[in-house]
C-alpha cells in the first residue's frame, strides 16, 4: 500500500474546504493515475504474449480502467472550473522514483520488464486500504490513494452544488469513453471518484468493483502472485473473506516469456543518441509526447469523437511501436525500453 | 504560384518510411500457397523465400530532424534576424505518421504518402504552421547515387503537392512566414519533397530512413497540385540501371520563368546525381543554362556555394536555383528552348518545341461506374498551351506482373485484363487554361487476379496504366518520360452476401493477416474470435476516410464495397465456414540450401527496384 503525503490533502478537511484546494488535488490525482500506466505498459510490452498471455490480459484490463481514472479525475476537475494540465514535462513522472503527489518515499517505481518483483510493486500501488484477506493479509490502516480520494469527494460535498460550472463543461462522457461519467453536481462528482476507487480498491464487502464486475486492481494483480484466478466461493463461510478464494485456473509466468529489455532507460547516461535503440525511443517519445497534447486538449474543452479517435490511434501506434522496439523489431540483437519522456520534436536534442 | 518562386522556404533532414515488404511478392497474396516464412525476414540472396527487407514494417513515414536550409523573400534571402532560420519542418503532434503505400503489388511505382502532417514549428516543437499534405506519388524515380550501392537505396525520386486545412501560430516575429501567410490566403501552400539514400540495413538505426529535402511556398487555387507550370527539363534514357538513367546525367526537372523579378527558377533537386546514396552531389562541372548558343546563366560547381563544393549546398537549397534574367534574355526564352550543360558532357533541355503534357494527379483507384474526370495540363514554354488535342492509349509497359521466377514464390496474374473494363473518349482539346479532361467510365474487371485460375481468392480488381500525348504526333518533339501516364487501380465489383458472414470476410482479413505482420501486435485479423474481440476498434479504424492516418487497411487498396461489407459484418458479425484451400503445388519449392549458403552475403536489393526490373517493357525487349 501506497501513503499519500498529508499535504497532499491540505485544505480538503474540515467544515469549509478551499476550492482551490481541491483543483489542486485533483490535477494531482490526474497525475497519480497517469503515472502508474508508463509503469504498467513497460511490463505489459515486455511480455511474449504467446508466453504469458494470461498476465498480460491482467495487467492491460487494469491500464485500461487507469486511463478511465484519468478521465474521470479530468471531468470532476473541469466540473469545478479547473483546467487539467496534461501536455508538459512536468505531468511525467521521473522513473525511477515515487508516484506523484508526494506518495511516501519508500516506494520507488520503476520502468522495468514483468517479474515478480514488479509485480509486489504494482501490487503496493493498488493495495487497499482494507484488502479484503482472502488467505491471509496485513491490514494496514494508514492513509491510502483511497483516502485520498475520499477527502477530494468529502471536500466536493462540503463546497455544495454551487461551485459546480454551469453549463457543464469539457466532460468525456461515456459515448466516448467507456465507464465514464459526466460530472455535473456533486452526486456525479462523487460517483465518478467512487468509480476510481472501487476499480482500484474494490468495495469494503467485495474484490469487485462497483459497477463493472471485474475485480479491482489489487485482486487482479494478487491472481498473478498467487498463481491462481480468483474465483467465487460463495459457500466458503460466513465472512468476506470466504466468498473468494485464489483456487482458479493457473495463472503461470513463464519467466522465458520476458523480452530482456532494460530498467529505467532514462536514466544517465540514457540510450546514446545515434543508435538503433534512440531511434525507436524517440520515436516511440515523440508519439507519447503527442498524446499527451492530444489528451490535453481533449480534456480542456475539444470534446469530439473525431479527436478521441486521435488519442486511440496515438495509443495504438505507442502498443505497436512498444511491442516492436522490446521485442527486437528490426533488429532482433537490439531490444528497446520506451523511457517515457517529454519529447515534443523528433528526434530528441541532444 | 507555387513552391518554385520567389517567396520559398527550403528544408532538409531524414525522412522514414517504414513499409511493410511482405506484400513486395505479388504471389504472396495468394492465400492458399502463403507460408509464415513469408513473414520472416530476408535471408541472404532472398532464400528461402520470405518477407523481403522490412516484412514488419508498419508503414509510418515520418519527417526526422529537418531543419530550415534558407528562406527567400521576392526581395531576395530573409535577414538572417529572421527566426525562420532557427525552425524546423516536421510532421504532426497531433496524430500517429503519415503512411507510404505501394498502388498495388503490380504497379508499386508511384508509392504514395497518406495523413501526413506537415508543420513548420520552432526548435522546441511549438507549431507556427501546421498543414495536411494532400496525398500524392512519387514521380521521376531514378538511379540517382552513381556509386556506393545501387537497387532502392540508389535510387531518387521526389513528391509535388498541396497542404491544405492551415492553421497558423503567431508568426509575427518572422517576416517570412508573415509574408507566407499572406501568401497563402487561398488556404493552401505548395510543397516539393524530394528523397533518397534510403537505408536498407536493418542493423542500421537508420534502417528505412533516407535524406529529404524540400521546399515550400505558397500555392495558386487554379493551379494543379502535383506539377509546376513551367518549362519542362525533358531527359533521354541510357539503357541499363534498375529505375532511369539519364542519357545526359541530369534528371527531369522544372523551371519556372518569373518575368516580374527577371528571373527563372530551376528546381534540380531530383535532377543531381550523387555520389553514394544519400551522398554528395557529383560535379558536373558550371552548369550553364543557354538557349541556343546563347548562355543565360551559370551555377557554379565550385567555390563559395558550388553546388558540388559545397556540402551544405543541397540541404540549403533543396536543388532550387534562381538565374536573373534580363528583358532581353526573357524574351530570347519565351518560345526557344532551355538547355542545361556541364563542362562533362552532362546535358538536358526543354523538348524543341517546348511542349509538355502531364497529368496533375497519376494515381486513382476505381470502383466499377465511376467515371472521374482526370485533368492533362498541356504546356508550351511554359505556358498553358490551349487548343491542343490530347490522345489517349492504354499502356501497361510500366506495370509489374511476376514472371515465374526467383526470388518469387509464384508467377503473379495479368495486368490490364481486360482492355475493356476502362473506357475513355477523346476529350475536347485543351482550354485556355492548358488543361484537357479525360473521362473514364469503369465496368467491372470481373476477377482477373484471383490465383489458380480464378479459383482462389487473389488480387482485388486490375491495374492499368493511361498514357497521354499529343495527337499531333509531330507536337511529340522530344524524348517521353516513361513514368508520365496515369495509374488506376479499378477494384473489382463486389456484393457480398446478406447477411454478411465469416466465410465472406475471412479471406479479405486473411490476407491482411498474412502481408502485413505488423497487425499481429494488435489481433489475428484472421481468426474469427480475436477479430470479434476487436471488433469495436476495427469498426472505427474501417469506418474513417482514408485519408486518415488510422485508416485501416493501411494499404488503401479495399474497395468501397468490401469495406461497407466488412463494417455490415463488425456491426453484426455472423460466424461462417472457412473452407481450407486445397493443396497448390504451384509455389516456388527454394530452400535455405547449400547454394544459398556458398554465396557470397549480398545486400537486399529493395522492392521498387525488383518491381521496376520486372515491368513488362522490359520483359517484353
Amino acid at each position: 500500500m501506497i501513503r499519500l503525503q498529508r499535504s497532499m490533502i491540505a485544505g480538503l478537511q474540515g467544515p469549509s474546504p478551499q476550492l482551490q484546494a481541491v483543483l489542486t488535488a485533483l490535477q494531482s490525482a490526474i497525475e497519480l493515475e497517469h503515472a502508474t500506466i508508463p509503469v504498467y505498459l513497460y511490463a505489459l510490452y515486455s511480455l511474449d504474449q504467446t508466453k504469458n498471455a494470461e498476465i498480460a490480459e491482467i495487467i492491460d484490463s487494469v491500464v485500461v480502467e487507469e486511463m478511465l481514472h484519468m478521465t474521470l479525475s479530468s471531468n470532476v476537475l473541469n466540473a469545478l472550473g479547473g483546467a487539467p494540465m496534461i501536455d508538459s514535462p512536468s505531468f511525467i513522472p521521473t522513473y525511477p522514483g515515487p508516484l506523484p503527489g508526494g506518495v511516501q518515499s519508500d516506494l520507488t517505481v520503476n520502468l522495468a520488464p514483468f517479474s515478480m518483483d514488479q509485480l509486489a510493486t504494482f501490487l503496493q500501488i493498488e493495495q487497499p486500504e482494507n484488502p479484503l484477506n482472502f488467505k491471509a493479509l496485513a491490514v494496514d490502516d494508514t492513509i491510502t490513494i483511497g483516502q485520498f480520494y475520499t477527502a477530494i469527494s468529502d471536500a466536493i460535498a462540503a463546497l455544495g452544488e454551487s461551485v459546480f460550472v454551469d453549463p457543464p463543461r469539457n466532460q468525456v462522457g461515456p459515448d466516448l469513453m467507456w465507464g465514464s461519467v459526466v460530472v455535473t453536481n456533486v452526486a456525479t462528482a462523487q460517483q465518478a471518484i467512487q468509480t476510481i476507487v472501487d476499480q482500484g480498491e474494490g468495495t469494503t464487502t467485495s474484490p469487485e468493483e462497483t459497477p463493472g464486475g471485474a475485480y479491482a486492481h489489487y485482486y487482479r494483480f494478487m491472481q498473478i502472485q498467487k498463481g491462481h484466478l480468483l474465483v467465487a466461493t460463495p459457500d466458503g463461510g460466513p465472512g468476506p473473506e470466504d466468498k473468494y478464494a485464489y483456487t482458479g485456473a493457473a495463472v503461470t509466468f513463464d519467466t522465458g516469456g520476458v523480452y530482456a529489455v532494460g530498467t529505467n532507460p532514462a536514466l544517465p547516461p540514457g540510450y546514446t543518441p545515434g543508435t538503433q535503440q534512440a531511434f525507436a525511443n524517440d520515436n516511440f517519445n515523440y508519439t507519447y509526447t503527442n498524446l499527451l497534447g492530444v489528451l490535453h486538449q481533449l480534456f480542456n474543452g475539444d470534446v469530439s469523437e473525431a479527436l478521441f479517435n486521435r488519442a486511440i490511434g496515438l495509443m495504438m501506434s505507442l502498443k505497436g511501436q512498444a511491442k516492436a522496439m522490446m521485442s527486437g523489431v528490426p533488429n532482433p540483437a537490439v531490444l528497446t525500453g520506451p523511457s517515457f519522456q517529454y519529447q515534443p520534436v523528433n528526434p530528441a536534442i541532444s | 504560384m507555387s513552391y518554385l518562386g520567389a517567396l520559398r522556404l527550403h528544408f532538409a533532414g531524414q525522412f522514414q518510411s517504414n513499409v511493410s515488404t511482405v506484400n513486395n511478392d505479388p504471389a504472396h497474396f495468394d492465400n492458399a500457397i502463403f507460408k509464415s516464412t513469408y513473414q520472416a525476414m530476408e535471408g541472404n540472396h532472398m532464400r528461402p523465400p520470405n518477407g523481403w527487407f522490412n516484412p514488419q514494417g508498419d508503414a509510418a513515414f515520418r519527417l526526422l530532424g529537418c531543419t530550415v536550409g534558407s528562406a527567400w523573400l521576392p526581395s531576395g534571402p530573409v535577414p538572417a534576424s529572421d527566426p525562420v532560420l532557427g525552425y524546423i519542418v516536421a510532421d504532426s503532434d497531433g496524430q500517429v505518421p503519415g503512411k507510404m503505400v505501394d498502388l498495388d503489388p503490380e504497379q508499386q511505382l508511384v508509392s504514395e504518402i497518406w495523413g501526413l502532417q506537415v508543420r513548420i514549428a520552432d526548435s522546441t516543437g511549438n507549431t507556427l504552421m501546421r498543414g495536411d499534405f494532400e496525398p500524392a506519388a512519387f514521380m521521376d524515380i531514378w538511379d540517382r547515387a552513381t556509386g556506393g550501392g545501387s537497387g532502392d537505396i540508389g535510387a531518387g525520386a521526389t513528391y509535388q503537392s498541396i497542404l491544405t486545412g492551415l492553421e497558423w501560430g503567431d508568426v509575427s516575429a518572422s517576416p517570412f512566414l508573415t509574408a507566407l501567410q499572406q501568401a497563402a490566403c487561398g488556404g493552401t501552400l505548395s510543397i516539393k519533397i524530394n528523397v533518397d539514400g534510403l537505408n536498407m540495413d536493418f542493423t542500421s538505426p537508420h534502417f528505412m530512413c533516407g535524406r529529404i529535402a524540400g521546399t515550400i511556398g505558397p500555392s495558386g487555387d487554379d493551379e494543379p497540385q502535383h506539377m509546376v507550370i513551367g518549362r519542362q527539363f525533358m531527359a533521354s534514357a541510357a539503357a541499363g540501371g534498375n529505375f532511369f538513367t539519364p542519357q545526359g546525367k541530369l534528371n527531369f526537372f522544372p523551371a519556372v520563368v518569373d518575368d516580374t523579378e527577371g528571373c527563372i527558377y530551376l528546381d534540380l533537386g531530383n535532377a543531381l546525381s550523387t555520389a553514394n546514396p544519400g551522398g554528395p552531389i557529383n560535379d558536373h562541372g558550371d552548369l550553364t543554362l543557354s538557349v541556343g548558343d546563347t548562355s543565360l546563366g551559370t551555377i557554379p560547381a565550385d567555390g563559395t556555394g558550388g553546388y558540388a563544393s559545397d556540402p551544405d549546398w543541397y540541404a540549403r537549397t533543396a536543388g532550387v536555383v534562381a538565374l536573373p534574367l534580363t528583358a532581353d534574355q526573357l524574351q530570347a526564352i519565351a518560345a526557344a528552348p532551355l538547355i542545361l550543360a556541364g563542362t562533362d558532357g552532362a546535358t538536358i533541355s526543354e523538348w524543341s518545341n517546348g511542349a509538355f503534357l502531364r497529368a496533375d494527379r497519376y494515381v486513382y483507384r476505381l470502383s466499377p461506374g465511376d467515371d472521374p474526370e482526370i485533368p492533362i495540363y498541356a504546356t508550351q514554354f511554359g505556358k498553358p498551351l490551349a487548343g491542343a488535342s490530347i490522345a489517349f492509349v492504354l499502356d501497361s509497359s510500366q506495370l509489374q506482373p511476376t514472371p515465374a521466377q526467383f526470388p518469387y514464390v509464384a508467377a503473379s496474374p495479368p495486368v490490364a485484363e481486360p482492355d475493356t473494363a476502362l473506357s475513355f473518349d477523346t476529350p475536347e482539346p485543351t482550354d485556355a487554361n492548358g488543361v484537357a479532361l479525360l473521362s473514364i467510365k469503369a465496368t467491372d474487371p470481373g476477377t482477373p487476379r484471383w490465383f489458380n485460375n480464378g479459383a482462389d481468392y487473389g488480387i482485388d480488381g486490375q491495374v492499368y496504366g493511361i498514357r497521354p500525348s499529343f495527337a499531333d504526333a509531330a507536337m511529340n518533339a522530344g524524348p517521353v518520360n516513361q513514368w508520365c501516364f496515369v495509374s488506376v487501380l479499378l477494384w473489382s465489383g463486389y456484393t457480398p452476401a446478406d447477411p454478411v458472414t465469416w466465410t465472406d470476410v475471412q479471406p479479405i482479413f486473411q490476407q491482411y493477416a498474412n502481408l502485413y505482420p505488423v497487425m499481429l501486435r494488435f489481433l489475428n485479423l484472421a481468426d474469427y474470435a480475436s477479430v470479434l474481440a476487436s471488433a469495436g476498434q476495427l469498426s472505427l479504424a474501417f469506418g474513417l476516410d482514408v485519408t486518415d492516418p488510422n485508416s485501416m487497411p493501411v494499404t488503401r487498396d479495399l474497395s468501397p464495397a468490401k469495406r461497407a461489407a466488412i463494417l455490415a459484418w463488425l456491426k453484426a458479425p455472423w460466424p461462417g465456414e472457412v473452407a481450407a484451400p486445397a493443396p497448390r503445388t504451384d509455389q516456388a519449392s527454394l530452400k535455405a540450401d547449400a547454394f544459398a549458403e556458398s554465396l557470397a552475403p549480398a545486400p537486399p536489393r529493395g522492392g521498387k527496384a525488383a518491381a521496376a526490373a520486372r515491368r513488362l517493357v522490359l520483359q517484353t525487349r
